[in-house]
């Protein structure tokens, strides 16, 4: 697949998700005006649209305050904002994304954004510390593919519309629970309304976490070509796989938009008990993406990692 | 009247198969102008870094006159190339008397410790990166042109529609081309 194909691609699945999720919504305003009155019914789809919107219109902001990442000054971190600016050069982006920081001692980045124009690039300075050069330019690359690919477009999309498809089961479900006498439909509808109320968040969570697994594929696939070295791409994922922290301000709705999974780390050892709950893992474990990567590059990483001097020392962080 | 639905469907098909692919084509070819732009951008300012650093040098060294001339030569080649190849060729050169320029000032201890030269050396170096990324994108598209005007039914039409192979970007006996595209596994 073409870099272009991959994109209109995306863009195709961002339309069937949006859609995919406006059904949704439309079935459970429909089943509020079926189960107790119509009018609470479009009342019900009009905070959606307005939240929606309004969520969307944030959208940037919003991430930036749930990541705590925070903007850099004008000559800050110059041979930083260097590496961002190879690689979207790399990537062929007509204009370089923002840098952020978020100061965090786990390493970990991520990209948020509608457009490619507005996008930024957020990293950890867990991540200075922890990553030589070469694998840190290749964390950048795999964040600055998200943009191009417009991964952070569909993501956001999805987060948002998870969003208002929990606002509006909730309302559903708290109607039917406190304004019992003003029902309308009796018995099995009204359960199988409280069921979809249930499920309905779960749903839109399952669409959100398996579009957003794909994508890291994706993206470590571009950030090898970007460039034109898979095994720094590779390395990088090693050391991610090897490092322990976890990042203090994790949290369920921003999960998706980092290279490695903020939260789900001890998934992959419950997998053997609880085998379903992959299916809502953001990330596909960093072991099946290093071994994607081997693959398409035609190399092996051999065992461990080599000790080498963090990013962090040249920009005198440490 | 059959047979004249068949022939008027299939010609309907046909146009539709031919203006996807000739639009696909367009695309393509802007994506390698665009790229070549980014290439041509930074190959501009690495050309309009070297009178300054020339011009650093010369205070301390005023009679290495024969390193001046050869990196003001290697400069103009390098403004004057008109295809990628001969840019790449012209690029390549630069490098060459920039080596020979920075030996001439290993000699100068105060040169290299005067803020001026470090910041026009950083700058080098930034651009000379940028240059690298540019050229890994720029290839990446010159070969997805090519691969798409050399397969049927392209290989055939593409000729006539003034759709041409594309230079990459690439000195001579440059071995590191064309790149392995990495297939994303699914």
């Amino acid at each position: 697949m073409t870099l272009q194909q991959q994109i209109r691609s995306n863009r195709f699945r961002s339309s069937i998700v949006v859609l995919g999720f406006a059904l949704l919504l439309l079935v459970l305003a429909g089943l509020i005006g079926l189960v107790l009155d119509l009018s609470l019914g479009a009342v019900a789809l009009a905070i959606a649209l307005v939240y929606a919107i309004f969520a969307l219109l944030r959208s940037r902001s919003m991430i930036a305050g749930m990541t705590h990442a925070q903007p850099l000054g004008e000559k800050e971190l110059e041979p930083l904002r260097r590496l961002v600016e190879n690689a979207s050069i790399g990537a062929g982006l007509p204009v370089t994304p923002e840098l952020r920081l978020v100061d965090d001692a786990a390493p970990n980045a991520f990209a948020a954004g509608l457009r490619p124009e507005k996008s930024y690039v957020g990293v950890t300075t867990g991540l200075l510390r922890t990553m030589p050069k070469r694998e840190l330019e290749a964390v950048i690359a795999h964040e600055i593919s998200h943009i191009r690919n417009r991964d952070t477009y569909l993501m956001t999309m999805a987060t948002v519309f998870a969003g208002v498809i929990a606002l509006i089961a909730d309302i559903g479900f708290r109607s039917i629970a406190y304004g019992g006498r003003s029902r309308k439909a009796g018995g099995l509808v009204v359960v199988l309304a409280i069921v979809g109320f249930i499920l309905a968040p779960y749903a839109a969570l399952l669409l959100r976490m398996s579009l957003s697994r794909r994508r890291e594929y994706l993206a470590d696939a571009g950030a090898a070509e970007i460039l034109n070295d898979p095994e720094a791409m590779a390395l990088a994922l090693r050391r991610l796989e090897l490092d322990s922290t976890t990042i203090r301000y994790a949290d369920a709705s921003t999960a998706h938009l980092w290279v490695e999974s903020p939260t789900d780390r001890v998934d992959s050892e419950r997998r053997g008990v609880l085998a379903l709950s992959s299916l809502f893992n953001t990330h596909p474990a960093l072991a099946d993406r290093i071994e994607a990567l081997q693959e398409a590059g035609g190399f092996r990483l051999p065992e461990g990692i080599p000790a080498e001097q963090p990013f962090a020392a040249e920009l005198g962080l440490m | 009247m059959l047979w004249l639905w068949i022939v008027v469907g299939v010609a309907v098909v046909l146009a539709v198969v031919l203006t996807l692919g000739y639009n696909r084509l367009v695309r393509l070819r802007n994506e390698v102008e665009t790229g070549w732009a980014n290439i041509d951008v930074q190959l501009k300012r690495r050309a309009d870094l070297i009178p300054n650093l020339v011009e650093a040098v010369r205070g301390y060294a005023a009679h290495e006159r024969g390193v001046f001339d050869e990196v003001t030569k290697a400069r103009a080649a390098l403004q004057h190339a008109g295809t990628p190849g001969a840019a790449a060729d012209a690029n390549e050169g630069l490098t060459v008397a920039l080596g020979r320029l920075f030996a001439v000032a290993e000699a100068y201890p105060d040169l290299k410790a005067s803020e001026n030269f470090l910041q026009l050396q950083e700058d080098l170096t930034d651009t000379e990166d940028k240059i690298s990324a540019a050229r890994r994108y720029y290839n990446s598209t010159v070969m997805h042109f090519n691969t798409a005007i050399q397969s049927i039914p392209w290989l055939l039409i593409a000729k006539p529609l003034g759709f041409r192979d594309k230079e990459f970007f690439s000195a001579q006996g440059d071995t590191a081309l064309p790149q392995v595209s990495f297939s994303p596994a699914t």
